[in-house]
């Protein structure tokens, strides 16, 4: 049993990694270049992209940087706005779940048109355009990323076992200590699988308010400028870097997951 | 059912009152930015003089007027935005279907569609471009691509989801694999296929929008993007973005509505299960 098990597991990476050195050797051939009739200047090579990554690193990392904050900062906020936003909507029902339609239908909104209006609203905040830029980015995050949470949350405050609120009406529990006790450890795992979407979205909202913003920093913006000067292999370097920002941060919220739910499998 | 009515007109009064407390903070922030500002419509401007620029007949752009410039310019994006989203919901629920036929296709294919997932497809936007030549082209292949992802991640999930009895029974009426297949597993997936519609129709909508913000050639973003730079009126653009926000919204409703419609004869108590669950 266990030596089938290793073996899936084992063909699970190696198929993909297989598929994945083929396309690259397509890539670097450019066999992938007459398969999309176009030419090493819109789709550069591989080896030429990682060389550019490279010989502009300090740059690189001045805009992984900035991204970086934006994003974290913006889905760290708006995860406790959302887990608030449930946590009211659980102690008053009636005009809580209405609060939660509405942040839901915000959600809908295409950041597109939320990123040129909160940029307008911050003009004010700060006289140094690099921090209000920001601030306005941060709150683009942040509303993206506020839905999702309040949405998975509610639900784990809310689905707790059936008999476990009754067990702590016999413990003679409060309100508060059976919700700190019984719905807020309920909820853990509904936050990871808010997380679990929020995190790519906190990193493609970031990348596409950068577009908007003020100030020109930011993967996503050197992405944009880059082609408007129509120097591809340096804006294909960025991309590089925005995919491995948004896969790296995804690991490390796999791992955060498996270590703090671990007693839970 | 009476008293079901009852709550749902109740809890339909909440969203109202919710929607009625935001326009009052709107308002009341309009005021302020009123009296601070010297051009207090490019920051805030009250809802009435946007309502009001609907209706006005002023041309503001090549002889037509705000509302028309709004409606033609959404006309466009939206065609794109739906063929793309056609295309994606096609070509992902095939892949769910491929992946879950074959083991080995959805070995190597799920790290990949991880990775789509990951990668800022919208930032990817002008690179679409660059490669088709054809900004047309290139909306319909990003809101495609941004489809693709939830659909059949999800459909993927709906066609796991079976439970075993039911394949036993099939196994049990010694049935193949194309009956197996269109008795047992694709209707039980329909209703995750829409949950993964629903994620991804607002999502075509915002990538074909921003796709028109770097070339040309009309549609919302265009029309954006100008208007933001004051090319026209600045009520364009207030327009344009109430628009675009009530075509996500309507776009994830509208799901909605032909999801209820395809499952009407669904047993209630599943498709209320199915609700709670999302």
């Amino acid at each position: 049993m266990r030596k089938k098990l290793k073996k899936g597991t084992v063909s699970s990476i190696v198929a993909p990694v297989l598929f994945g050195v083929f396309l690259f050797v397509l890539w670097q051939t450019q066999v992938l270049h007459q398969l999309f009739h176009t030419d090493t200047f819109t789709l550069p090579l591989p080896s030429r992209i990682v060389t550019i990554i490279f010989d502009n690193l300090s740059k690189v990392m001045i805009n992984v940087q900035a991204t970086v904050i934006v994003s974290l900062c913006g889905l760290i906020l708006g995860s406790l706005l959302g887990y608030l936003m449930a946590i009211i909507a659980v102690v008053f029902p009636k005009g809580g779940v209405g609060g939660l339609n509405v942040v839901s239908a915000f959600n809908a909104i295409p950041i597109v048109a939320l990123a040129p209006v909160i940029t307008n609203w911050t003009k004010d905040v700060s006289d140094d355009a690099s921090v209000r830029s920001m601030i306005a980015k941060i709150l683009v995050v942040m509303v993206v990323c506020t839905a999702s949470m309040s949405v998975n949350a509610y639900r784990g405050l809310k689905d707790v076992k059936p008999f476990s609120e009754d067990l702590m009406k016999t413990y003679a529990a409060g309100k508060f200590t059976t919700f700190v006790k019984l719905r807020f450890s309920n909820s853990a795992p509904y936050v990871f699988t808010a997380l679990r979407v929020s995190v790519p979205s906190s990193v493609i909202g970031a990348l596409v308010s950068e577009y908007f913003a003020e100030y020109i920093i930011g993967v996503g913006r050197q992405i944009r400028e880059n082609i408007v000067l129509a120097q591809y292999a340096t804006a294909w370097a960025y991309i590089v870097v925005a995919c491995f920002i948004g896969i790296l941060m995804y690991a490390v919220l796999m791992i955060f997951e498996s270590i703090l739910l671990k007693h839970r499998r | 059912m009476k008293r079901a009515k009852g709550f749902l007109t109740s809890r339909g009064m909440i969203t109202v009152l919710w929607v009625l407390g935001i326009v009052v903070i709107w308002e009341i922030g309009a005021f302020y930015i009123g009296q601070v500002k010297r051009t207090p419509e490019n920051v805030l401007p009250h809802i009435y003089q946007i309502i009001e620029s609907v209706f006005s007949t002023k041309a503001v752009s090549s002889g037509q007027t705000a509302l028309q410039v709004v409606l033609t310019s959404a006309g466009a994006t939206l065609t794109r935005a739906g063929i793309g989203f056609l295309i994606g919901m096609a070509c992902g629920f095939i892949l769910a279907l491929l992946m879950s036929l074959f083991h080995m296709v959805e070995k190597i294919a799920f790290p990949y569609l991880m990775i789509i997932q990951m990668i800022p497809i919208l930032g990817m936007a002008p690179i679409v471009l660059a490669i088709t030549h054809d900004i047309g082209l290139s909306r319909i292949v990003i809101a495609a691509v941004l489809t693709f992802y939830p659909v059949s991640a999800n459909t993927l999930a709906g066609f796991k989801s079976v439970e075993k009895e039911k394949h036993d029974l099939m196994y049990l009426c010694a049935a193949n694999k194309f009956q197996v297949y269109t008795k047992t597993m694709i209707p039980s997936c329909v209703p995750y296929f829409f949950t993964g519609l629903k994620i991804s129709a607002p999502m075509a909508v915002t990538a074909s929008i921003l796709v028109d913000t770097l070339q040309g050639d009309g549609g919302m973003g265009c029309m954006l993007s100008q208007s933001l730079k004051h090319a026209m009126s600045i009520m364009v653009f207030w327009q344009l973005i109430f628009f675009s926000a009530l075509i996500g919204i309507l776009s994830f409703y509208l799901m909605g509505l032909i999801e209820r419609l395809v499952l009407r004869h669904k047993p209630a108590r599943e498709l209320r299960a199915k609700e709670e669950a999302e």
